[in-house]
């Protein structure tokens, strides 16, 4: 037993390692000189550890240091992940356990929503929002997220789908309505999916590029994937080092946030009995 | 619990729609120009002569693209301009390139255009042909002061006879080569100002055979449009919605030799073009592996900084180069249609190209300038670089050839035409002829679709 | 028998069905008050903008002045005139269809791999998610280009095998393999989601599987499989859309050309040219239609299909 052990975390381990390879190549280049990264971009290791690139990275652009630009990615992130998770997981019930008149309809609707390329809505999207005084604000880019993503409408639908039909018999008869059904039953059992919609949330929402590049325009609103971009200019010369340091640097919260979720994704409802 | 989660939730959502809400309107201007603003209420005060009466406070919006450095002076110069101007309070909104296009079409389409925008010759005539530029011919000698700037420089914004973008500095097209490498690996101490095309071949063999690339390759649409001036012709006619030139053997040619040079070693195959990162710090120049680049002037400064040597300039290969070679407004300042302060954003577009102290600042980024009287006053403060370029501008000013119309519509989709021929030929998929004729089809289908 | 054990869970489907006259006022209402902001976030920002792209895609809009209507032209053009746009069907294909079972494969053997009670198993889950998280950054970009390099590793441990150096760059198909991988590679959001579904397989049928001395195969075919089959259905549908849609990685490592040779330039790139490149925001929309068709044809056999394949717990559908 314990070689079969020793042979499953020696090959986690070496299989983590390539998966991992190009993050730890970013990490080690964000400690090169900033002209070195491409001319010695096939060794890993910093002739010379320079902390510049962080130091420099974090003044940021035209006067706003990255502390800005975290904190709007934040406001963003944080509020779109509840409003999404939280309104999907709602959502997801009626489809997932209700019936009622023109459920399929719906369903093949939302389903279709994200069919449609993004690129041809944007420009009808953005017409009615700039209507609506929503331009150069957050509000475009947060609001929509609170009436549900299809994604995870679709993501618990399926989990609430595995989850037992006695449940609802049992707590029917209980004398559950169908809103206490949802919140006291069917919610702590889909919190496996929800933890999971939760980090997707969070990093999608965290890298996204086109709603901030359309809504805002100000650059002390920019979110970070946008000030990363500006470290860049294929004209003239560019701010690698900074572009890789920040880029290094704000994977911290992404992280933080997988590793404080990840653990809720464990023993649904084997563990809870009720499948006796 | 669960109770509680709800209400909680309830009342984020109310907050984060009470929040968004109170993001619009005004507030940007809390944000970003706001704290220079407040600042320059004291100077407000004094006045500074440019009316009797105290002129109505405006916001403008600008907006550019480029690199930190860009967006570092432009602000000071912004900040320049409003302590002059109290009443003026400037938007600043700005992004990398590819951001930068991204947001202006759906801001065309929505009219929510910034008063000042940033434009290259590329969008040029997209924008102005679709009513989204205003002319700037009446704003000229009024708002705009041009005593000190040449007609010539003027009418690179020009239109249909409407000038719907300012000039903001002229760019040219050379050939930057680091002449350590040129002389242990093509075995020369200098390239011939006078060099044709056939020399070109000639030396890109040396290099090659030395296991260095002479050059990187060229931007197909622009160098080709410059072989064809020298000939006589132009990339695109310049009325009719087809290409400039009747003879395939001009294309069969030209990117024959090219294609013979990547066959030869002397220029890296598309692949290995396509394997870099597609910026200057990854160019085999800047690595040692290749002696020079075709590009822009001012992309001079950024490349010999990074150069393994101090980079020499050269002018194009000729025959004709005089007839071939032409001065480019390297970016304009156009005022958006839809902008209610046209006066106001013309008058600091005026500040932005005659002022001096701000010239200082700007240092020749955005082109060599085309006032005069700030070229002459810069010309003590350069940096040895950009006098190579200022000088090489100066020459290239009695060297070159009239610039021809802006790209016509559809000119993105005869670009991709061009380049995907290109690439067949450089990989042997296609002769020069087939590449010649396939590429006047797509292109003049292009062309011919945007019309409508 | 462990695999009666299993049945009995699995209900026949329709059984115990309500007929739709006898739900109540009541129930309707529910079940519109559940899926209320769906139904409000669609007719107020998603019904206008689709309404909006029906109609631009039988126009000829170039986003600054007023569409003309051109009525079939644009399908006409896109269908019998345009070879691109068939590269770039061809090209997607291929991306999806070879992409998407690769990419679902992967992440169940990592999920079924890091679904074990190692105190590790938190750091595991995070180092194998990484990879996603740096997913469109131009980082990746160059570290891709670098790897599948004339001179890069991947060349390399080929030529160590005795096989022939790829030109990863100069090959069309290569190059769209060179795609492939990358989303192979960043199979993160899949293995999640199966690890979820995996911890919701109750220990209690193993354990009956065990005393019928079921081996791990059997166990993987009769227990696992099954019992995940809602979210592998998920998973299939939901990477299919999303590998139709693929945009970053393409634009990325192609610096958003779709080099070389058109064989990276993948549906969505050309969708993107066509509305912000060439202005054709018209002829986009109705490419934007199509591929909304295909997409839509095919979500609906997987979902015809999975009555055969897909087991429910419940009965909800």
């Amino acid at each position: 037993m314990r070689w079969k052990w020793l042979v499953y975390h020696v090959f986690v381990v070496a299989f983590a390692f390539i998966m991992m390879y190009p993050l730890i190549w970013l990490v080690m280049s964000s400690f090169k000189e900033s002209s070195q990264i491409f001319i010695t971009a096939k060794s890993l290791i910093p002739e010379t550890f320079t902390f510049q690139n962080y130091v420099q990275g974090w003044q940021g652009i035209g006067g706003h240091t990255f502390a800005t630009f975290i904190g709007n990615s934040l406001f963003v992130v944080i509020l779109s992940t509840i409003g999404a998770v939280f309104a999907s997981a709602l959502i997801a019930f009626g489809f997932g356990r209700l019936k009622f008149a023109g459920k399929a309809i719906w369903f093949a609707i939302m389903m279709g929503s994200i069919m449609l390329p993004t690129d041809v809505v944007l420009i009808p999207q953005y017409i009615i929002f700039a209507k609506l005084g929503w331009l150069n604000s957050f509000t475009p880019i947060i609001l929509p997220h609170f009436f549900g993503f299809p994604f995870f409408i679709f993501l618990m639908v399926q989990f609430i789908r595995t989850l037992p039909i006695e449940l609802d018999e049992a707590a029917t008869i209980d004398g559950c309505g169908k809103f206490k059904l949802f919140y006291r039953i069917i919610l702590p059992l889909i919190a496996p999916a929800m933890a999971t919609a939760a980090i997707f949330s969070f990093y999608w929402r965290w890298e996204e590029l086109l709603g901030p590049v359309l809504y805002l325009n100000s650059p002390g609103k920019y979110t970070v994937s946008m000030a990363l971009k500006m470290f860049l200019d294929a004209e003239t010369s560019s701010n690698w080092g900074a572009m890789f340091a920040m880029s290094a640097f704000t994977l911290l919260p992404v992280i933080a946030v997988f590793f404080m979720f990840q653990k809720y994704i464990v023993e649904g409802i084997s563990t809870s009995g009720l499948k006796g | 619990m669960k109770r509680l989660l709800m209400i909680i939730l309830a009342c984020t959502l109310v907050f984060a729609l009470a929040a968004c809400g109170g993001n619009n309107g005004p507030s940007p201007a809390a944000n970003n120009g706001g704290s220079n603003a407040s600042n320059n209420q004291g100077d407000g005060g004094q006045g500074n002569g440019t009316g009797e009466q105290e002129p109505d406070p405006v916001t403008l919006r600008m907006a550019w693209w480029g690199g930190q450095p860009r967006h570092d002076y432009t602000l000071k110069v912004i900040e320049m301009y409003e302590a002059a101007n109290p009443h003026v309070n400037i938007e600043a909104e700005y992004a990398s390139w590819d951001d930068y296009w991204q947001k202006l079409a759906p801001q065309a389409a929505a009219n929510e255009m910034p008063d000042i925008i940033q434009m290259d010759l590329s969008y040029l005539t997209q924008y102005a042909e679709k009513g989204q530029l205003e002319d700037l011919t009446s704003y000229l000698g009024e708002q705009i002061d041009v005593t000190n700037i040449s007609e010539n420089a003027i009418s690179g914004g020009k239109l249909d006879e409407a000038i719907y973008g300012f000039n903001l500095g002229v760019n040219t097209i050379q050939f930057q080569y680091n002449p350590e490498l040129l002389k242990s690996a093509a075995g020369v101490d200098a390239i011939d100002p006078n060099w044709t095309w056939d020399d070109y071949a000639e030396l890109s063999k040396q290099a090659a055979a030395n296991g260095v690339y002479f050059d990187t390759g060229v931007k197909e649409d622009v160098f080709f449009h410059y072989y064809l001036r020298s000939h006589g012709h132009s990339l695109y006619h310049p009325t009719e919605p087809k290409l400039g030139y009747e003879d395939d053997a001009l294309f069969v040619d030209f990117f024959g030799r090219l294609a013979a040079n990547v066959q030869a070693g002397g220029t890296p195959t598309p692949d290995i073009r396509n394997q870099l990162a597609g910026n200057i710090e990854d160019d085999p120049v800047v690595k040692g592996e290749a002696i020079g680049i075709f590009q822009w002037t001012n992309q001079f400064v950024a490349v010999n900084n990074l150069a393994p040597a101090e980079l020499e300039m050269q002018p194009l290969p000729g025959p004709d180069a005089e007839e071939g070679l032409y001065l480019k407004p390297s970016m304009f300042f156009s005022v958006s249609k839809n902008s209610e302060h046209k006066d106001e954003a013309a008058q600091f577009i005026s500040f932005f190209v005659n002022d001096v102290e701000a010239n200082k600042l700007i240092n020749g980024d955005r082109g060599v300038p085309v006032s005069s009287a700030v070229k002459e006053a810069l010309k003590d403060s350069l940096s040895p670089e950009q006098a190579k370029i200022f000088d090489f501008i100066a020459w290239a000013e009695n060297n070159s050839s009239p610039l021809s119309p802006p790209d016509p519509l559809g000119s993105a989709g005869v670009m991709d035409a061009l380049k995907s021929w290109v690439e067949k030929l450089d990989f042997g998929n296609v002769t020069a002829e087939e590449a010649a004729a396939g590429f006047r089809a797509d292109a003049e289908k292009a062309l011919e679709r945007a019309q409508n | 028998m462990h695999t009666e054990t299993i049945k009995k869970r699995v209900p026949r489907f329709g059984s115990g069905r309500r007929l739709r006259s006898q739900l109540t006022l009541k129930d309707h209402l529910t079940g519109y008050a559940f899926i209320s902001p769906f139904v409000l976030g669609f007719l107020m920002f998603t019904l206008i903008p689709i309404g909006a792209s029906f109609y631009l895609s039988f126009t000829d809009y170039d986003l600054f002045t007023t569409p003309a209507w051109v009525g079939l032209d644009n399908f006409t053009e896109m269908f019998t005139g345009d070879q691109r746009y068939w590269n770039s069907v061809k090209v997607t294909f291929i991306y999806v269809f070879a992409g998407v079972p690769l990419r679902l494969a992967f992440a169940l053997f990592i999920a079924m791999m890091l679904n074990n009670a190692s105190k590790l198993i938190g750091v595991y889950r995070t180092t194998f998610y990484l990879p996603s998280i740096i997913g469109g950054s131009v980082a990746v970009a160059i570290m891709w280009r670098n790897l599948f390099g004339n001179e890069g590793a991947v060349n390399a441990i080929l030529t160590t095998m005795g096989l022939e150096p790829v030109g990863w760059f100069a090959d069309p198909l290569a190059a769209l393999w060179m795609l492939i991988f990358l989303s192979v590679w960043q199979f993160g959001s899949s293995m999640l989601i199966f690890l979820a579904g995996l911890k919701n397989i109750p220990q209690s049928y193993y354990e009956a599987a065990n005393v019928d001395g079921a081996n791990a195969v059997q166990r993987f075919f009769k227990i696992t499989l099954p019992l995940l089959s809602p979210i592998i259905l998920f998973n299939a549908v939901m990477q299919t859309i999303a590998a139709f849609q693929t945009f970053v990685p393409a634009y990325i490592i192609s610096k958003g050309e779709g080099t070389p040779m058109d064989g990276t330039l993948l549906y969505s790139l050309y969708l993107f040219r066509q509305a912000f490149v060439f202005f054709e925001m018209g002829y986009a929309a109705a490419m934007a239609w199509v591929i909304l068709v295909a997409i839509a044809i095919i979500t609906a056999l997987l979902f015809l299909s999975s009555r055969y394949w897909v087991h429910y717990e419940s009965k909800g559908g």
